[in-house]
This record gives C-alpha cells, structure tokens and sequence, in this order.
C-alpha cells in the first residue's frame, strides 16, 4: 500500500524494534472511524477507475432498465468490497511507540512495517477533516526530516483526540531530556491568537485577491458560455446605457466578488488561529472546516520572514511566515508562523514565540548608485507591455481605426482623428514607464541589511515588504554575483540559502557594494572576521 | 573577501566542454543551413540575407565551442579551506560561492561516459538547502577532494 521513497529516515527492519510478540503488548489501533475512512478513500479511487468504462455503457447501450441496474449492482460491488478493505486495513493497522522508535505496521496483503527513530521525527501534525470531525477523531501525520514530499513519512487516518494527544507525548517526551517528563505538566502556553476582527482584516488585505479574480474569470467565461449573447446584451444595457460604463460595472463587480472569496479563503484556512509555544516547541492550530494543528520545532526554523503586504504596509500590518527544515507544508517551502499582527508588535511576538529571531536593527541602506539600476531592472520589466501597447497603437494608425467618438461616417476632422487614438497611447505608455520608475525607486528604498548578534536581516521588496532574518549558523552557503552591469557599477549580489522543505530557500541582497558584499559574506562565514 | 580560489579545474575541461558544445550546438547549425536554404530556395531575398541564418548559426557554434569553454575554464576556481569550500565560476555573470564544510551532508563524486573516457569526473556535495558541484576535475584529483572534504565534514556537522 505504502510506497517506500528513498528517505534516510525510515528503515523497514531495525533491529531494536519489538519482537512480533512484544508487539501485542502496548499496541494500539487507530479508531474505528478509519475503518469508514479508508473505505471511503478506496471507493473514491474505484470509482474513479470505473468511471470511464461506465460512462462508455450508458453511451452505447443507452439508458435501458438493463444499463442502470448493472450500473447499481457496479456501485454495491464497490461500496461492498471497500468497506470489507477498510476493515482488514485497519486491523491490519498498529502503532507503538517503543525502543526509542515510532512503529507502524500495515498493509493488508503486502504487510510493511515502518519504523522512524524518536530522533528523526521532525513533527507531529493533526488534521481533522470533514469526516474526521462527524466522528470526533483526528488524523495524525508524523513527518521527519528531509520528508520534504507532500506524502506524510507516516499517517494515522483516525484517533481519537486523547490518543492523539498520548501518541504525541509519547514521541515528544521522549525526545526531551527524560527529566522535562515528569516535572511541572505546564503544557503549551498561547503566545498569540488571531482575534475575528483581525482575521477578517487579514482576508480583505491578502494578495490572493490575484488569484481570486483569475478564479472569477474562469466562472464568467462559464456564464459567458451558459447565458445566451441577447441576454447578456439586454442586461448589460438595461443596467448601463453606455457599453463603457458597463464594463466598468462589471470589472468592479467582479473585483468585489473576488475580494469577498479571498476573505472567504482565508476565513477557512486561517480561522481561530492560534501559536503556542511549550518550552522548544510551536504550536499552530488553525482552520474552520478542516482544523488543523501543526509543530514546529524552534531547533528547525531557519530563517523568519516578516512580510508587509502593498495593502497591508499602509496600516502597519505584516504576516510573518517560517522556512524550516524538512517541514514544507502542502507544496510550499514555508509556513505562515503568524497570519497577521501589527508592525510594531512583530519583535514582541517574536521574542515570546521564536526568540532567536527577534530583533529590529537599524538597517545599512544601498549605495547611491545601486538606485539606477533598479529603476532600469524595473522599467526592464515593463517592456512585454510597452511593446504590446506600441503594436496596438501602430496598427490602429494603419487600420485607419476610428478614434472613440467618431462614427462609421468619418469625424469632422478627419486628418486628425488619429490623434485622438495615439494621443492616449503615448499617454499610456508614459505613464506605464513612470510608475515602473518609482516602483524601481521604491525597491531601492526598501532594501537594505543588517547584521545582528549574528543573525542576517535583509529586507526586500517585490510587491510586498519582506524581512527576511537569518541566523549566521542557519546559512547553508553564500554567494555572490555580479553581472558585467553590476561590476561596471561596482556592485554585486549577495544570496544567501537556508534549507526549506525539500529544496532551499533563499535571501538575497542586490545591487550591495561590491567590497561590502564580499566582507558582508565573510562576516556570515563559520569565523567570522573580527 | 578573501582571494580568489587557488586551484583550477584540469585543463581536459576544455576539451570536454568543446566537444559538448559542438554536440549541443549541432541542432543550431542545422536549424540556421535550413533557414538559409529556404530563404535562398522560397523567397526572393538578396544572397546575403539569404546566408544571415547560417552564418549566425556558425557564429554560435564558435562562441559555443572555441571562446565559451576558454574563458570559462580561465574563470572555473575552487578551494577546500579548513572551514569552507569556496568556488568561483560564470563567464558574464561571476559567481563566488562558500559553503561551510559544517553543513555539507555528503559528497559524491559521478562521471558520465565521455567524462569517463577522458578521465574527469565531477564532485558534487549536498547541503540541506540544495546541491553545488566541481566539475572536470581529473579522476584521482575528484577521489582526493571527495574524501578530504568528507574527511572535514565529518566533525561539526551541527544541523
């Protein structure tokens, strides 16, 4: 059932394992709800299987008494023969956690058992799903190091909440010093919770509004598709006599539409949001639907980044998100640590949750010179558009396209009436390359370094304002480059990685001091320069 | 910023790479003689811009072949310090890297078949945020860097 990856972690066969006999001893199963579980998810993949070749049935036999009754008959097969599965895979399902090691033993026809030493485990999530949550249970995911992949090192479909909670202990305490076991229970304490006002201004401020409009396009293409061209055409001009005016409408419309899904999404992901910390470990429990806790181990967080959102920044506001090691939640690199907080309470909440991160040094600013090249990178970028902005100029002059305001008759001033088209183009354009500068300026602004009782701040900008803290010790490597325009300049590029995930993640600096960058790198290296 | 890197990469590189790169560049040539030959055969242009695509096409092959690995051979450095590993390498683009032998997590060394035959092989180290690699470097040269850096790895390794 198990695909075995390649990860160093995990070895089928260890020795100090329990013997088969032992095993019985302080197994357990999961909960019952599995048993549905697991064949909920096999008659999904059946079904899914048996979807082509039903639907090539109905298409050629048509749907004759015969066809349905077969169809029926398929489906009481499947939910049959999964709902047997679900029940032989979960009693063919143990754990124990014994001999410093997390055992997993399933499999119903090819039997495996997985063990992951208490010391390669890097965290113990819960999610509860829809199904979960009718039961009462919870899935537990135990991940290790260097897991990197979407797929769990080892999942546990159904436990109930105390179960969970003793599994968990038992993989933690283990891995702490053995006298933190039995000393003061004091469990995790709160370092912060999103409040709702908070997480409704974290929904109406995030950039996801990108993909909330693409998201509104596909369904107005569909309407587009579903409704007939008159009927679009009779509402759109009953509500606005003028086509321009409608179109306004409907790109506000659906703006709104998107802004409202976005606050949507990050009420489901993002509801009761709550970071604890119990001595050297984070806690975060989050979501609406599906509620899901996750650990982060302080020892893994590799770098912080405080990111100031373009809506965010004007209020003050700033997300704070971890890059940690062998912990790359659903297919990011890095984990959102805190949704929103005020600007001026990140170092506080910092200090209370992830104190080796904490700080806020008066950063060294770019040279002078760094600031024309940022302008030009900027106005680089605009170039797709401007070119696409020319063509269109270029052939509404020789398509002898009619300016706006005249009619198939021809405008008074005939010779003219290309002005009235190129004229707004070229204003376009200036305009396009304007903002790009100052975009390029504001860049320039914001970027800037520090080092700091040896950790690395950068800060940068590409939309949003983002400082990235790094301690010395996390730096994977250094490098710095430098383009034939950047030595003319003497300037260079600092980047810095840490380890995120599966890959990397990076921090960069562009456009530094050449000289300071390469003392910059030194600096960051295993002996620092005095 | 310390100095350049002291050792360079063995000079059957370039020879290596020439061949890659007329190998690589094999596809462009004969992309550029169509062009030529449908510009010269279809369509009423004069001779020379008729020859313009085939005479690019060369030009990139000799960049590809002659210029490219002289000059990225003479930029290829690299060094084991005690502590760090420091490469530098990129013809327009220069790149300076060090990495700590604290985070390295293992070394291989691998050479593919035309490396093989002329006695190169490649030594690539892995850290938790990705991989860096030396390349053609001669056989016994990789073995010896492969080990030495295993062999500074292998206290400290702290992440």
């Amino acid at each position: 059932m198990n695909s075995e990856g390649p990860g160093g972690a995990r070895n089928e066969s260890q020795d100090n394992g329990p013997r088969e006999d032992q095993l019985d001893e302080s197994t357990h199963r999961l909960h019952p709800a599995a048993m549905l579980i697991g064949a909920l998810k096999t008659a999904r993949q059946w079904v899914g299987v048996l979807v082509l070749p039903g639907g090539a049935l109905l298409v050629n036999q048509g749907f004759s008494v015969r066809t349905i009754f077969l169809i029926i008959a398929g489906l009481i097969v499947v939910a049959a023969l999964a709902a047997v599965w679900g029940f032989l895979s979960w009693r063919a399902t143990s754990y124990v956690v014994s001999g410093g090691a997390f055992h997993l033993r399933q499999g119903v026809i090819q039997k495996s058992e997985r063990t992951i030493p208490l010391d390669h485990v890097q965290s113990v999530d819960t999610v509860q799903g829809v199904v979960q949550r009718i039961f009462g249970v919870v899935e537990v995911r135990v991940e290790t190091a260097g897991g990197g992949t979407n797929e769990p090192d080892a999942s546990l479909s159904a436990l109930s909440r105390a179960a969970a909670g003793t599994l968990r202990r038992e993989i933690e305490t283990s891995r702490h010093k053995p006298t933190d076991a039995d000393g003061e229970e004091s469990g995790p304490s709160v370092v912060r919770r999103l409040t709702t006002r908070d997480l409704l201004i974290a929904g109406a401020t995030s950039g996801q509004i990108g993909i909330a409009v693409s998201l509104v396009a596909v369904v107005s293409q569909f309407f587009d598709d579903l409704f007939s061209n008159e009927f679009v055409e009779r509402v759109v001009t009953t509500f606005a006599p003028r086509s321009v005016t409608a179109v306004l409408l409907l790109v506000v419309v659906a703006g709104l539409f998107a802004w409202l899904l976005a606050i949507g999404g990050t009420v489901l992901a993002h509801a009761g949001f709550t970071l604890a910390r119990d001595g050297d470990y984070l806690y975060i429990r989050r979501g609406l639907l599906e509620r899901r806790e996750a650990t982060i181990p302080l020892s893994r967080i590799q770098a912080v980044r405080v990111v100031e959102g373009i809506l965010r920044q004007p209020f003050g506001l700033a997300a704070l998100r971890v890059e940690s090691a062998g912990y790359g939640e659903d297919a990011g690199v890095s984990t959102i640590l805190f949704p929103l907080l005020p600007r001026q309470e990140v170092e506080g909440f910092l200090r209370a949750a992830a104190p080796e991160f904490a700080g806020e040094p008066s950063l060294e600013r770019l040279p002078r010179r760094a600031l024309r090249r940022y302008v030009f990178r900027a106005m680089l970028a605009t170039i797709p558009l401007v070119f696409v902005v020319s063509a269109i100029a270029v052939i509404g002059l020789f398509s002898g396209f009619t300016a706006p305001g005249c009619g198939d008759a021809g405008c008074a001033a005939e010779d003219f009436s290309w002005l009235a088209f190129e004229i707004p183009a070229a204003l376009l354009l200036v305009a396009l390359l304007v903002f790009a500068a100052l975009y390029g300026w504001l860049q320039y602004r914001d970027a800037g370094w520090a080092i700091s009782d040896s950790r690395l701040f950068a800060r940068s900008r590409l939309l949003s304002r983002a400082t990235a803290i790094a301690p010395r010790r996390r730096l994977q490597s250094r490098s710095i480059v430098s383009s034939p325009f950047q030595r003319r300049l003497r300037l260079a590029t600092l980047q810095a990685r840490v380890a995120s995930g599966g890959g990397g993640a990076e921090v960069r600096i562009v456009d530094l001091d050449a000289p300071a960058a390469g003392t910059l790198a030194d600096r960051l290296g295993p002996d620092p320069a005095p | 910023m310390k100095d350049e890197p002291s050792e360079r990469l063995d000079p059957r590189a370039r020879t290596l790479w020439r061949i890659v790169g007329a190998l690589n560049a094999l596809p462009l040539l004969a992309a550029g003689a169509a062009g030529s030959w449908a510009l010269l055969m279809f369509v009423d242009v004069s001779f020379f811009f008729g020859v313009l695509p085939a005479l690019v096409a060369v030009a990139l092959l000799l960049l590809m072949v002659v210029v490219a690995p002289t000059l990225r051979w003479r930029r290829w450095r690299y060094e084991i310090r005690e502590d760090e590993v420091d490469l530098q390498r990129g013809i327009l683009w220069i790149a300076r890297t060090l990495v700590p032998l604290a985070r390295i997590q293992h070394v291989d060394t691998r050479s593919g078949p035309l490396q093989r035959r002329f006695g190169l092989a490649t030594v690539v180290f892995y850290t938790a945020a990705g991989a860096n690699q030396i390349p053609e470097l001669s056989a016994p040269v990789a073995a010896r860097v492969r080990d030495r850096i295993a062999e500074l790895t292998k206290d400290g390794l702290d992440v």
